[in-house]
Formats: C-alpha cells, sequence, structure tokens
C-alpha cells in the first residue's frame, strides 16, 4: 500500500509548487550546478602549471606543532601565543561607557569598605594612605595638570592600568591610552578629591600593593 | 596579628579584582580580555606578596591565560570517564587548558579538615610570640658571610 501512496501523482494544486521546471531552466540550472559542483579536467591549465610551476608530487601532511612541554601541565602562554590571542586588548565593540557604568559602582562601594565608611570626619591623611594601595581599575580619573595640554581634562572610568599608561575610556565611547609621565590625575569619592602624581605612579598595578612609597619633599611635573 | 592586618588591604585589593571580573563579565560576556586582564592583575599580586588564594577562587581561573572560567560562557564543563572513576573536565574556550577533578564527595581538601584549621591557629600563634626573635636572627644570618 506505501508503494502505491509513493507512485500516486501529485494533486494539481503542488503540481505548480513542486512540478518539473520548464525545459530551458531546468537546464541552464544544472549546467550551473555541473560547472561549481564537478572539477574540470582543463587539460591547457595543466599544461601551463607543468612549464611554469613547480608541482609537489608527494602530498606531505602539514605539520603538526611540536611541543616539548607535556601538554597537561600548564605553565601560561609563550610571548607568541599572547600576541596572537591579542591577551588584554579591548575589541572596539566592547568600548561602550555604559557596560562599565556597573564596573565604577562597584569600585565605588569597595573603597567605601577600605576606608571604613569614609565618612566627613577622616583625616585626608588617612584616605591618602588607603588609596595609595588601592586598586584603581574601575574609577573616575580626570587628567589635572600635564605637559601635553591636549591631556588636560580627558576624564573616563580606568580600564586597565599598565606601567607606563593609563587606559580610560570616555562619556563618548572612545578608549584614551595616558601616558603616566608628566601628568597630575585627580580622583573623587565622596567629596574626597586626591591628586595622584603619574611620574611617581610608574609602576604596574600590582606592584604598587608590594611597594612602598617614599616622601619627597617637592614634585615638579 | 599584626600580619594578618597589615595584609587585609591586599585581601580586600584581590576580592574587589574578582569582583571586578565578574562584573565585566555579566555586564559583556564577550569582554573576556578585560575580565582576563583583572584576573591577571590578581594573580600577580598574590604571587607578590605571597598570599594564599582559596582553592574555590583558584579553580574557576585558567592556569593557562588567567581567564575566569565560567561554565557555558568562557568554559566547556564535561563529564569523563576512566577506568569507573568519573571526572569533571573544564576547559578554557580561550585558550584549551583543561582542568580535572575527580568526582568523589567524599574528598575534603586539606583546608577544609580541621587539622588545618589548628596549624593555621598555631602558626599564629608562633608569629606573634617569636616576631622580635626572627629579626634578630635575620640580621645575624646577613653579617656572616660578609
Amino acid at each position: 500500500s506505501t508503494e502505491a501512496l509513493v507512485r500516486a501523482p501529485l494533486p494539481r494544486e503542488l503540481l505548480k509548487v513542486l512540478g518539473p521546471q520548464s525545459g530551458s531552466k531546468a537546464a541552464a540550472f544544472t549546467e550551473a550546478f555541473l560547472g561549481s559542483s564537478l572539477q574540470r579536467p582543463g587539460n591547457h591549465d595543466l599544461k601551463n602549471l607543468l612549464t611554469h610551476k613547480a608541482v609537489i608530487l608527494g602530498y606531505a601532511r602539514p605539520k603538526k606543532q611540536k611541543t616539548k612541554r607535556s601538554s597537561k601541565r600548564a605553565k601560561g602562554l609563550t610571548a607568541q601565543q599572547k600576541k596572537a590571542l591579542k591577551v588584554f586588548q579591548i575589541r572596539p565593540e566592547h568600548q561602550r561607557y555604559e557596560l562599565f557604568l556597573p564596573l565604577h559602582d562597584l569600585w565605588r562601594r569597595y573603597v567605601l569598605d577600605l576606608c571604613a565608611g569614609l565618612k566627613p570626619t577622616c583625616s585626608p591623611q588617612f584616605v591618602q594612605q588607603k588609596l595609595l594601595k588601592a586598586d584603581l581599575h574601575g574609577a573616575i580619573i580626570t587628567v589635572v595638570r600635564s605637559k601635553c595640554p591636549s591631556y588636560v581634562g580627558q576624564s573616563g572610568i580606568l580600564l586597565q592600568e599598565f606601567k607606563h599608561v593609563f587606559k580610560i575610556i570616555t562619556r563618548e565611547d572612545r578608549l584614551k591610552v595616558i601616558p603616566k609621565r608628566n601628568s597630575v590625575f585627580s580622583v573623587e569619592v565622596n567629596g574626597f578629591v586626591s591628586h595622584i602624581y603619574g611620574s611617581r605612579f610608574e609602576q604596574r598595578a600590582s606592584e604598587r600593593s608590594a611597594k612602598k612609597f617614599k616622601v619627597h619633599g617637592s614634585i615638579d611635573l | 596579628m599584626a600580619l594578618q592586618l597589615k595584609d587585609k588591604e591586599a585581601h580586600q585589593r584581590l576580592n574587589y579584582l574578582y569582583q571586578a571580573a565578574h562584573c565585566v563579565l555579566a555586564q559583556n560576556p564577550k569582554n573576556v580580555e578585560l575580565a582576563r586582564f583583572y584576573c591577571f592583575t590578581q594573580k600577580t599580586i598574590a604571587r607578590r606578596l605571597v598570599l594564599r588564594q582559596d582553592p574555590s577562587v583558584k579553580r574557576t581561573l585558567c592556569k593557562g591565560c588567567c581567564t575566569l572560567l565560567i561554565p557555558g560562557v568562557t568554559a566547556t564543563t564535561r563529564q569523563r570517564k576512566k577506568r569507573k572513576t568519573s571526572f569533571t573536565v573544564v576547559r578554557c574556550l580561550s585558550c584549551g587548558q583543561t582542568k580535572t577533578f575527580q568526582n568523589n564527595p567524599d574528598y575534603r581538601l586539606w583546608v577544609e579538615r580541621p587539622e588545618a584549621q589548628l596549624e593555621l591557629q598555631e602558626q599564629a600563634k608562633g608569629m606573634i610570640s617569636q616576631n622580635p626573635l626572627r629579626c634578630r636572627s635575620n640580621s645575624s644570618i646577613k653579617v656572616t658571610p660578609t
């Protein structure tokens, strides 16, 4: 009975849609399809290839990358792999100011926790001591003074702190790279405004919590 | 106790960095780079100040590229079996590094065992009583080679 069902003619309504196409159209399609799917013999091409190009007769598999270390133990990435991965580069499509507002909120709470509430009665020295060792990622920083006038007034959320450079994202969704040297930055928390002298801050974010700061009498830019 | 108080700020910083990485990934799951940067900073701070991180934190960081491992977002979690013992395999999606944990509900980490707590307390006591002595012995050692 199933065989009969298969062999049954198509209903008339569907015949127009599903039925065989008219001759010329079908032929054109078949030709295009075969042309794309079949490889051409191309005798003339072969001749050209033989005269002008070296032909490798034996196919060699692409070599596997040899790794000396055992695959199971992790030893971090090599510099080459880091470069290829672009480990710490923020891609342009992620550079949006509003995405980092929660980060700033988190930072604000972190600083309040660190400075024990940060009441207006706190001495500025105490707050500064705490901020010196605190993490600055997520803070809104502003360039107050700089040797290069075009940096002055730039403000935004600090995303990354490197040895010589701050990467901040501005309100206009632009990632700015500002060198620490020869600039003064300001950080504002709950009415406390502290200034950071970039020239004295030239170290990695991770090294700051371990290092002791010396008191300098006078600081010039 | 003085030693623990001194490290409090650093611990707070580590905590903040870990939370910041989570916050960034929650906002934008594709922004792996920034989360990785925060975790990398966290790792280097812990290394420089010789602070021990809890295993639960360490298990969510990739050893190869310092990415925060969140199943389904930056890592895949699979169950594997090998000779009747089953494992949980966590694979980092950006560098391919795997972590393997045996599925054993009776297993207790060293930190979770009662002996560890006892040892910690003893260490803290020893630190308080021996601190001045230690400084002296250190200085004498430095003098002898010259």
